[in-house]
């Protein structure tokens, strides 16, 4: 009986957390248009409720209302299958980041941990997860029969490849700063000095190195060679409309919430608010809620940051990001790993 | 609730091996073996070896069959259609190996049923991080080394193998618009360490200089 309970409990904490995470995904697409729109002069969608507050879901009925073409010379099967995959990737990682400490309901002794699976390889769970989510890419590339979109997902699983090895050997700094893989515990360690004992301070180097990847990993400007649209029509989407295409347009926006968490988790010290533990008292109700709150404004600072960098920068040639891959960023994550090794082993006792 | 979901895991694994073998198009292969290495990572998990179960799907699923589904991918060989009468003699063969392989099977399964141990319930740290660290970089350590030393060399083989030929140097690029070749290419007479930069204009003047036909079949016609 009590794994019944404990079954449907889990339930109903991944669907409040798949629910909040597509809001926070549908407004971080209004964001980014609105965002642009600054950035280029102009207002961006303004006209849905106050101040376009609800343009996500106008674009939601849209996507449904839109006709389905499906190609007819397209491989079946992998073409449904496509996008499932890589939304279904994207989201599966939710479940392992800590979005606050265990929070106390208020007059009960009832704590809630809030996060939803607590895995002692937390990171690599993340990191595996992440790397299926290429195949939702290629399969859309390939199945398509279309050489745009076969050049699109080509790309994309060249790219995916060549940036998860600097993206993985950026993290090992703070996998060797913490001394474990479980993302909870990784956070709890970052809990010192006031909240403040952040990864970052230690490996800056391994967090600019692990944001770049990031950007790579997830296809957005300046990397997002996989959906050029001006070599490649639309990239590996080029044949999905309506809903499918509205799949792999939700799988991008999730991979973004995902990568900033994890940067937040394991270099901005996770839900870690600065004194919020000496005014508040650790365990407190309010205690959770100002730490989930920061969590939040953290990983929200990212996205802007996503943003923000599409709103400004160029796309890199196709060349040109191999070499910066391969040639730039593997040898700095090594660097930032040998440099992080050196400081444990000369100062023990700091770490 | 446990047997249940090894079933799931279980009935998935053997139905995605049967359609790796049973599948006509090497794509669908290659995506049903993901779907067994998916489904052995959960089995481990239900082992207790999660850091196993992670590195299966990293290094299996998301690095070696993303390459492979890559060169499909690459090489298209949807398109040609094989010969199912070719290799009709290999099927004796595998009847052959087949019939050892279940009969080894059902040994071990006697051999498990005759000589049975009671499972001693002491507990196991084998399978955590931390004790697949601290044994591989132990007991372990000379064959971890050496592994990463094979490694090694077969990257350093892949490598001497791409860069067979040596056509190009490193600096001569084909891209369409302004190419620069070095004058040593371009004009058979200089020393071949003339590192002297010429600029073409277009991708045709570029390929006759390079005496290659960049064009396709296609374009030819």
């Amino acid at each position: 009986m009590d794994t019944a309970i404990d079954i449907a409990l889990k339930f109903a904490a991944i669907t409040v957390a798949f629910v909040v995470v597509l809001l926070i995904v549908a407004y971080t697409v209004l964001a980014e248009r609105r965002v642009l729109g600054f950035i280029q002069g102009r207002l961006g969608p303004n006209r849905v409720g106050y101040g376009g507050i609800l343009q996500p879901f106008a674009d939601l009925l849209k996507f449904i209302l839109k006709e389905d073409i499906i190609p007819d010379k397209s491989t079946r099967f992998i073409y449904f299958l496509a996008p499932v995959v890589a939304t279904m990737a994207a989201l599966m990682t939710m479940i392992v980041y800590p979005f606050g400490p265990e929070i106390r309901i208020p007059f009960t002794t009832i704590t809630i941990p809030l996060v939803i699976a607590h895995f002692d390889v937390g990171l690599l769970y993340v990191l595996g997860i992440t790397s299926i989510g290429v195949y939702g890419i290629m399969l859309a590339g390939w199945s398509s029969n279309n050489k745009y979109s076969l050049m699109g997902g080509l790309r994309s699983s060249a790219q995916m490849i060549s940036y998860e090895l600097a993206l993985g050997l950026s993290l090992i700094g703070v996998i060797l700063l913490a001394g474990t893989l479980d993302l909870a515990q990784i956070v709890e360690n970052q809990s010192a000095w006031h909240g403040m004992r952040w990864n970052i301070i230690f490996n800056p180097l391994g967090f600019l190195v692990y944001l770049t990847a990031a950007i790579a990993e997830t296809n957005r400007v300046p990397f997002d060679l996989p959906e050029a649209e001006t070599e490649l029509v639309a990239g590996f989407h080029t044949e999905y409309s309506a809903m499918k295409f509205a799949l792999f347009f939700l799988a991008e926006y999730i991979n973004m919430f995902t990568v900033s968490m994890l940067a937040t988790t394991l270099f901005l010290g996770g839900w870690n608010v600065p004194f919020a533990e000496d005014i508040f008292g650790r365990g407190s109700f309010l205690f959770g809620i100002v730490s989930a709150i920061g969590f939040l404004a953290k990983v929200i600072f990212f996205l802007f940051l996503y943003i923000w960098l599409r709103g400004t920068l160029p796309r890199f040639r196709f060349d040109q990001l191999m070499d910066f891959g391969w040639k730039i960023l593997l040898p700095l994550a090594l660097l930032s790993i040998f440099i992080t090794a050196t400081l444990i082993f000369l100062l023990p006792n700091y770490f | 609730m446990l047997a249940l979901l090894f079933i799931l895991f279980a009935g998935l694994g053997i139905g995605c091996a049967l359609a790796v073998v049973a599948q006509r198009n090497p794509l669908y292969s290659a995506i049903s073996l993901v779907g067994v290495f998916i489904s052995l990572a959960c089995l481990y998990v239900m082992l207790a070896a999660p850091f196993i179960a992670a590195v299966q799907v990293i290094v299996y699923a998301g690095a070696i069959m993303v390459l492979v589904v890559f060169v499909i991918m690459l090489l298209n060989v949807e398109q040609e259609e094989r010969e199912r009468t070719r290799l009709k003699f290999l099927v004796p063969a595998a009847v052959l190996l087949a019939a050892v392989l279940i009969a080894e099977v059902a040994f071990i399964l006697v051999s498990v049923q005759e000589f049975r141990v009671t499972p001693t319930s002491t507990p196991s740290d084998i399978g955590t991080t931390y004790s697949i660290g601290s044994q591989l970089f132990t007991r372990y350590l000379l064959p971890f080394e050496i592994t990463s030393i094979l490694l090694l060399m077969a990257i350093v083989g892949a490598m001497t193998l791409a860069r067979r030929g040596g056509l190009l140097p490193a600096n001569a690029r084909v891209v369409p618009g302004a190419q620069q070749l070095t004058l040593s290419m371009v004009d058979p007479a200089v020393q071949p360490d003339n590192l002297t930069l010429v600029e073409t204009d277009t991708t045709d003047e570029a390929a006759r200089l390079l005496g290659i036909d960049h064009r396709d079949k296609d374009d030819a016609e």
